[in-house]
């Protein structure tokens, strides 16, 4: 008899600790239903990290019964013109689409709303400033799958020097320290470069929409903004000028790359990683990179802070840089099987499928998944990867700042960056070429309707 | 079937048979025809078709109720672009590029298909070498030579560095500097074309009657007359033919130019196709992209019509 109830308590104590165990893992979500028979088509990002993700789409086969097919991998940018050819053909026959939040308003005519297709429970894991900027006229057209958000990136060897940190301090009057504005930035990069410290003194990407939204970030943090109430162009203000100012001096006095304005992502994290660049804005996504010793020569030689806030001329409403934006999922409006696509984005969103994505050095948009990666890396060897998190969740949570949630952004922005390369190339004066481009803007919005 | 003179049918109606047999054999060959012309129509004609009507409505691709003709705004596309900068700068860009590759391409061309017409020895090697950048699609060239002329890791600038002609911190932006940007393009797209008129000018001289030369041989004329008046004039129509096929296949570059420079910077670099795909596809103004293409195909047209006038009156010289 005692022995039975001995091991009627060994049973117990095994089931309650495997079932705490089975809680305390990260969970999956949207295999609660039976789709037996049902063909789910996906067109999604593809590319290097992005495509680890789908290697769980077996696991949602196998308890649903349904089968997925990927029928488009492509880059963000070919997405988006693979989506606007879908979508104005009405060829968009999938059920699961690659979204972002600074793509989405062009799209929202030919999207579900997916409020309706949510619970709040699932809902409030999510980063509310991330939903926030997935929500136009009230619909959510958006399941954010990750975020990222620039903090600045610097070379630690540059501030550990003493004899650099004298020199400096004689130059300059002030103490050597992590930058924490763009004047500051603007003076360490300048005197990094003059005196041989190092090859340069900053990056951006210098084309396309990565231009536009590097100029939007560091007009935002000195106090402007692209729009005004009524949607008529304000970048061609007091500030704006400034900003484009400064960046054509950087550009003449070789503080930034001569390439800079053929430059994208990549380019401008090659510099970075060949060590020849004291200071940048750059995305987190990139930090595996730039600490494979193997790959960069600055692995375990930089360092991280939030980022900056912009020029003094923005006087009190200067604020943290923080262009930001989500990749995420959306159900288009013609998709064979939405709830069938709801339940694939669940899957593909939840705890468990995000958190896997998160080890990969993707920033996570849900809250539970923050303190999993963050608890995971309260050991690491690097304390930076724990340094890392914990800034980026602040920048997610408080400085996430998406760009105008217009459909006119990417139009804008073709319009916009010729005329800002004009400038840093030194074509054109900063009043003249953002005047120019605030009259061609103006013209695009009017035809749009906005006034 | 042909009535003759001795038909028992008598010569006015042996005459209406024939008249009969002539509109039967007319329309035969239209009817076998009929299926392939109904086919291009549906295929070619249709779609240019609906792009011109598309030209004149302020059509943009994720606005479906935008695809609306009205009268009163019909000519609006064609007139902002004839009012619009970067419309004619793209098109300079494209007639510099145009004239210079395709003008660099033939006289490098000639050059090749005279050497390689005088090679004894291996020969169909060296033809095969020659068509190699043939194989190679245009986005891959582009990125091949994007890669070359990259400033920071690029091939050229590190050559450069390593024979002590620039320093690491003066590294040339050959992508970016004016007239740089194009000359790394006209290379890229040179490197690309040659293979293709070479082909063509050695057909054209391995064509040419030897008479001619031994005749000019034994009149005493040196290598170069024998070029200069006889192959030279003698080879026009073959060479009006490559500059045609060439400058339609160089005016529609779109692929080594998106990739190596996107048109940029600040328009630098900007063609006709490249301006098109921005303002259809990226900007989602299918309409006014739509009315570029109509005026770059009027002018390609034209340009084809000078060119076939000029190989017509070349054969007649002939």
């Amino acid at each position: 008899m005692l022995r039975k109830l001995f091991l009627t308590l060994v049973m117990l104590a095994l089931v309650s600790a495997f079932a705490v165990s089975a809680q305390d893992e990260a969970q999956y979500a949207g295999l609660d239903m039976d789709l037996s028979g049902i063909n789910i088509k996906m067109a999604n990002i593809g590319g290097g990290q992005y495509e680890v993700m789908y290697d769980a789409i077996s696991i949602f086969e196998e308890a649903t019964g349904a089968t997925v097919e990927i029928v488009a991998l492509l880059d963000g940018f070919s997405m988006d013109q693979k989506l606007k050819v879908d979508f104005a053909t009405g060829a968009a026959d999938y059920d699961v689409a690659w979204d972002h939040t600074s793509f989405v308003a062009q799209y929202t005519p030919f999207l579900l709303p997916l409020q309706d297709y949510f619970s709040e429970d699932e809902l409030a894991p999510f980063s509310p400033a991330i939903l926030d900027a997935a929500t136009i006229d009230g619909n959510l057209y958006l399941i954010p799958r990750h975020a990222d958000v620039s903090p600045i990136h610097y070379r630690k060897d540059l501030y550990e020097d003493e004899a650099i940190a004298a020199a400096y301090m004689d130059a300059t009057g002030e103490a050597l320290t992590v930058p924490t504005t763009l004047e500051q930035i603007d003076r360490q990069a300048r005197f990094f470069v003059e005196n041989g410290h190092s090859t340069l003194g900053y990056t951006l990407a210098g084309k396309e929409e990565a231009l536009t939204g590097r100029f939007y970030e560091m007009h935002f943090a000195s106090g402007g903004s692209l729009f005004d109430e009524n949607y008529e162009p304000a970048f061609n203000d007091e500030i704006g000028v400034a900003v484009a100012e400064l960046l054509a001096s950087w550009y003449a006095d070789g503080v930034i790359p001569s390439d800079t304005t053929s430059l994208l992502w990549d380019g401008v994290a090659q510099y970075f990683c060949n060590n020849d660049v004291a200071i940048k804005l750059e995305w987190y996504g990139w930090y595996a990179y730039f600490q494979d010793a193997d790959s960069c020569a600055v692995a375990g030689n930089f360092g991280l802070a939030r980022g900056f806030t912009g020029l003094s001329v923005g006087g009190d409403a200067v604020r943290p840089s923080g262009w930001a934006g989500a990749h995420a999922f959306s159900v288009p409006a013609t998709a064979p099987n939405p709830q069938a696509g709801v339940q694939l984005i669940k899957f593909l969103s939840s705890e468990r499928v995000a958190y896997e994505e998160a080890l990969l050095g993707f920033l996570p948009t849900r809250g539970d998944v923050w303190d999993r990666v963050i608890a995971d890396a309260s050991d690491a060897e690097n304390p930076l990867d724990r340094e890392r998190l914990e800034l980026a969740r602040i920048q997610v949570g408080e400085d996430f700042k998406t760009p105008p949630l217009i459909a006119e952004w990417i139009p804008f922005s073709n319009i916009f960056y010729p005329h800002l390369q004009a400038i840093i190339l030194g074509d054109v004066g900063a009043q003249e070429g953002l005047d120019a481009a605030a009259a061609e803007t103006r013209e695009m919005m009017a035809d749009a309707g906005y006034y | 079937m042909v009535a003759n003179s001795n038909s028992p049918l008598g010569k006015g109606a042996a005459a209406r048979l024939v008249e009969v047999s002539r509109i039967e054999a007319g329309f035969f060959p239209f009817a076998l025809i009929l299926p392939a012309v109904i086919l291009i129509l549906l295929v070619v004609g249709f779609p240019l078709l609906y792009s011109l009507y598309v030209s004149f409505t302020p059509y943009e691709l994720l606005k479906p109720n935008s695809l609306n003709f009205t009268v009163a705004r019909a000519l609006r596309n064609y007139q902002k672009l004839l009012n619009d900068d970067i419309f004619w700068r793209s098109l300079l860009n494209t007639i510099v590029f145009l004239a210079v590759t395709v003008n660099l391409s033939y006289v490098l061309s000639m050059a090749l298909s005279q050497l390689l017409a005088r090679v004894t020895v291996g020969q169909s090697v060296l033809r095969t070498l020659l068509m190699v950048p043939m194989m190679f699609a245009p986005i891959l060239v582009g990125m091949q030579f994007r890669w070359f002329f990259n400033a920071n890791v690029g091939l050229v600038n590190n050559f450069l560095i390593s024979v002590g002609l620039i320093q690491e911190q003066g590294q040339i932006a050959w992508l970016v500097d004016v007239p740089l940007g194009m000359i790394t393009i006209i290379i890229a797209s040179i490197w690309m074309n040659i293979p293709v008129m070479t082909i063509i000018l050695l057909a054209g001289t391995l064509s040419l009657p030897t008479e001619t030369f031994e005749a000019a041989e034994v009149d005493g004329a040196s290598g170069w007359q024998k070029f200069r008046f006889i192959t030279f004039p003698l080879l026009a129509p073959f060479s009006y033919i490559a500059l045609t096929i060439m400058s339609l296949d160089i005016a529609r570059a779109f692929d080594i130019v998106r990739i190596m420079t996107d048109g940029g910077p600040a328009r630098r670099t900007e063609m006709l196709w490249t301006y098109i795909t921005r303002l259809a596809i990226e900007d989602t103004k299918f309409g006014l992209g739509s009315a570029m293409s109509w005026i770059t195909v009027f002018l390609s047209v034209l340009f084809t019509l000078y060119f076939f006038r000029q190989l017509v009156k070349a054969r007649i010289v002939r």
